[in-house]
């Protein structure tokens, strides 16, 4: 083994600065690739079906006396249906209660046009809620008492509602409690997700859940 | 010069500087990397078999990657289980992308797995000083087969409720634990929820412990450095070439060789290793009539198959892997590669016919006429690890080994 | 001197080896029935929409009195080319169980589009005892495994030949079919002629409408199929170009050893 006659090319480490044409090309290309290759897998975190989730429910009523409520579940979010008495009814029109709200008269975006009124409801006596603090999504307890001492309380951060969803000022809740969509059927029969014959309210432009 | 006509500049190199340097006193990862992945000195005449550990690197951290992912939408209870399978596979946006990646993906780990190691049992990767490597290597491998036993059980159907069942029940033939091991192991006496939550653990966690032996096994074979087709030791600087851009470049074209192998099975043939007895869900009633594991365990299951005592067969399956941790110290031979060792190029040779056949037992086991073929096979197996590596170096014939990886006499 | 088995020729041969094992397993399986030409096998194959939604309307007159497809919802119907308002009509004309009333008798309404497609028998011993002791495949995965499947299935459906003279029934209610294994199965031809009106006009023959409920099944397997060829091939081009890459690099960067 000693006629070796084949001597060793040098190896000459390429600089390192400078990297050829076709070696960014391939580092910039696999970059690429990689970043697309993250898709797939970012997509399959986004929820499934959204669109195809149930878009209304029928309540049926007739069995709710007054001071009582129903909570049924209306796109994932509670929904409070509550018959006010006539009492508490008066109480929302009483000028002591709405000095003390922050939006009496219901300007911002949070329900339909045609429950933009002293109610906050199609019928008086029948409210429609969304059951979800404005401050951060707490479901707030119903307190009945006499005249003004009905009122939502959330347990999460004290925010107060009044029984029409309106906000008291100097709480951490920004908004009324939202109103969703919602018609009558029958007399007795509130179709919640749907406008009446006419109204063109769009949910999702509200300002705030 | 004397004056500096811009000095914020200069600032602010500087900081970046002493940034770098900050951290590389602390933890000294930059030099780390220099050192071990830049100027790295590997022999110069590695061929495509030195690239199959970088590929399998790739493709375990793509099994972590969508493994994770897929565990987002996977329910391990036996009620459910099937069905959020078939969810991710119809509903979830990608879910069928991901898991076609993580099945192609678990059956090309096992591919490059064993040609890895049949690199190491070819060129002598296993002998002084890589002694280590190799065993590190063997216990990675067992980790990575009861990681896919576990995930074969996780979609619950029937091959899955079979598989489980098989092996747990041939645990239970060791004597006098066997039976309470195996009740323990799958928490019952037939497979259930207990037993899927667990495997689904197992499978999980097992990644996670499979990584960290992963760097176990890395930093042995940069202590030792690699090994090389002509199985000297390179002695001078000329006779290796720094990892960086050599190697990474060679690695690179040969992972781009096995995505392209991966896009295929995912994309185009997702059929061809599924078993479609598996998309039905598992019934403890009923057993399917072609019952046969992953082609990667047939070798095992056709040993189980040849012997006719539930216990002997057991042993001889599991022997047949732990003998690959004696290897280091059963070979004799001074001489690393095989490719100046004709008699047990030769062996070896017969060696993969006999494992292909062990596996073709597996498959077919029904087939009477391949019991005395397989056993031959099996026989083969242990032969050439405990008869013919310690006793075919005294028959194998002096060869002149090459004196430097640069001698162009020698086999490159 | 010996020369050695050069190291790539000697990766094939091992690669060889190795699928030996698959294809004795195709040489074994290859099928006595005909092979039809689908459209769905091979790497480009696709799914003719027209006769996926064909074979389901095939599989709702047909097939689904006893077979499920229970993983399936209305609204994945959407990739087999219909619109969400064509199947919200679709689902309202079926009725699903819903819970049960205060009497514990089953309630049923009419199913949306998030119901999975509607099973027959509202549990295994109910389908068992009205099938002579076995219960009906479910038809999410029937389809699995491509055109050997589909032509087995497609065998199946026009397997109800007369009976040769000797053929006696091991079991009460078992008919003869030519393909099945066995020769015996439980399930009564299905398929009648004119048996369903397709939409398109397509004359329902019995082997029509066994090869559109064929694809239908083989969909319904494989419910990703046109997507998944039609990245796999831009995926394929990428990777081809970086392959191409990445060997320019690679000899490039060895040009100066020797």
């Amino acid at each position: 083994m000693t006629d070796n006659p084949s001597t060793p090319t040098p190896v000459i480490p390429p600089s390192q600065n400078r990297r050829s044409f076709l070696q960014l090309l391939t580092a910039s290309s696999v970059t690429v690739g990689g970043v697309v290759v993250a898709c797939p897998f970012l997509n399959s975190l986004s929820s499934q079906n959204t669109t195809l989730e149930q878009n209304f429910v029928d309540i049926d009523i007739s069995s709710l006396k007054a001071g009582q409520q129903i909570t049924v579940t209306w796109q994932g979010h509670p929904v409070f249906i509550l018959n006010r008495p006539t009492e508490a009814l008066q109480a929302l029109q009483d000028a002591s209660l709405i000095t003390r709200l922050r939006d009496p008269d219901s300007k911002e975006l949070q329900q339909p046009s045609y429950t933009q009124n002293w109610h906050r409801s199609i019928r008086p006596e029948t409210v429609v809620l969304i059951g979800s603090c404005t401050h951060l999504g707490c479901v707030p307890t119903l307190k009945l008492g006499a005249k003004l001492g009905s009122f939502y309380n959330c347990a999460c951060h004290g925010s107060r509602f009044d029984l029409a969803g309106r906000v008291y000022k100097s709480m951490p809740a920004p908004y009324n409690l939202p109103i969703p969509p919602y018609t009558y059927l029958k007399p007795n029969i509130i179709r919640i997700g749907e406008n009446p014959k006419g109204q063109n309210f769009d949910f999702t432009q509200i300002k705030q859940i | 010069m004397t004056q500096d006509p811009e000095p914020h500049l200069n600032q602010v190199s500087s900081k970046k500087h002493t940034f770098s340097e900050w951290i590389e006193k602390r933890f000294p990862v930059f030099s780390t990397f220099r050192r071990e992945y830049i100027q790295f000195p590997m022999p110069r005449n590695l061929n495509i078999w030195w690239a199959f550990g970088a590929v399998l690197c790739v493709t375990l951290l793509l099994m972590l990657a969508t493994g994770i992912f897929l565990a987002l939408s996977y329910t391990p209870s036996a009620e459910e289980a099937f069905a959020s399978i078939e969810m991710i596979e119809r509903r979830v946006p990608s879910g069928w992308l991901l898991r076609s990646l993580h099945m192609a993906g678990s059956n090309l780990f096992l591919v490059f797995l064993y040609l890895h190691l049949f690199r190491g049992l070819y060129y002598g990767s296993y002998k002084n000083p890589r002694e280590l490597v190799w065993l590190s290597g063997l216990l990675l491998m067992l980790m990575v087969m009861m990681t896919a036993f576990a995930g074969y059980i996780l979609p619950w159907g029937q091959m899955s409720y079979w598989a489980a069942n098989v092996v747990i029940q041939a645990i239970s033939s060791i004597p006098f634990i066997g039976e309470g091991l195996a009740h323990w192991l799958m928490g019952g006496s037939s497979p259930s929820d207990l037993t899927l939550h667990r495997y689904f653990v197992l499978h999980f966690a097992m990644a996670f412990f499979i990584i960290a032996v992963v760097f176990i096994h890395v930093i042995c074979v940069h202590v030792v450095k690699s090994n090389n087709p002509k199985g000297i030791e390179p002695k001078t600087k000329e006779e290796t070439l720094p990892f960086y851009p050599y190697y990474v470049a060679k690695d690179g074209v040969v992972i781009v060789g096995a995505i392209i192998l991966l896009v295929l099975l995912a994309f185009f043939f997702p059929d061809l290793l599924t078993n479609s007895e598996n998309y039905t869900p598992a019934n403890p009633l009923e057993t399917p009539a072609n019952i046969a594991p992953e082609w990667y365990f047939l070798p095992f299951y056709g040993i189980l198959q040849l012997i006719p005592y539930k216990f002997l067969g057991l042993l001889l399956s599991v022997g047949s892997i732990m003998v690959l941790f004696a290897v280091p110290w059963l070979d004799r031979s001074p001489i690393k590669s095989a490719n100046y060792r004709p008699l047990y190029r030769i062996a070896l040779f017969l060696l993969v016919l006999s494992f292909v056949m062990l596996g073709i037992v597996g498959k077919y086991h029904s087939h009477t006429g391949l019991i005395w073929l397989g056993r031959l096979a099996l026989f083969y197996y242990y032969a050439h690890f405990l008869l013919i590596l310690p006793f075919s170096a005294r028959f194998e014939l002096k060869r002149t080994l090459p004196t430097s990886l640069l001698d162009e006499k020698g086999h490159k | 001197m010996v020369k050695p088995i050069k190291n790539v020729s000697f990766l094939f041969c091992f690669l060889f080896t190795c699928l030996f094992i698959p294809l004795i397993s195709y040489a074994q399986n290859k099928p006595a029935y005909k092979q039809y030409p689908w459209s769905f096998t091979g790497i480009f194959g696709n799914y003719d929409l027209s006769s996926v939604q064909r074979g389901y309307m095939v599989y709702r007159k047909a097939c689904a009195s006893c077979h499920s497809v229970q993983y399936m919802r209305y609204a994945d119907l959407q990739q087999m080319g219909l619109t969400l308002d064509q199947i919200d009509k679709i689902a309202k004309t079926d009725q699903i169980l819903d819970g049960k009333d205060a009497s514990g008798k089953d309630l049923y309404r009419a199913a949306t589009l998030v119901d999975y497609l509607p099973a027959p028998y509202s549990n295994q011993l109910m389908a068992k005892s009205v099938n002579a002791g076995k219960v009906p495949l479910d038809f999410s995965r029937y389809g699995m495994g491509m055109g050997q499947q589909a032509d087995y299935i497609m065998a199946i459906l026009m397997g109800y030949q007369n009976p040769p003279a000797d053929f006696k029934p091991d079991q009460e209610g078992m008919v003869y079919n030519q393909y099945f294994p066995g020769h015996q199965i439980a399930m009564r031809s299905p398929l009648t002629k004119d048996g369903v009106k397709y939409a398109d006009g397509t004359p329902a023959t019995i082997e029509q409408q066994a090869k559109d409920v064929t694809t239908f099944l083989s969909w319904t397997a494989h419910p990703h199929l046109i997507e998944r060829h039609r990245i796999g091939i831009m995926v394929m081009i990428y990777v081809a170009f970086i392959a191409i890459l990445t060997l320019l690099v690679k000899r490039k960067v060895w040009s100066n050893v020797k």
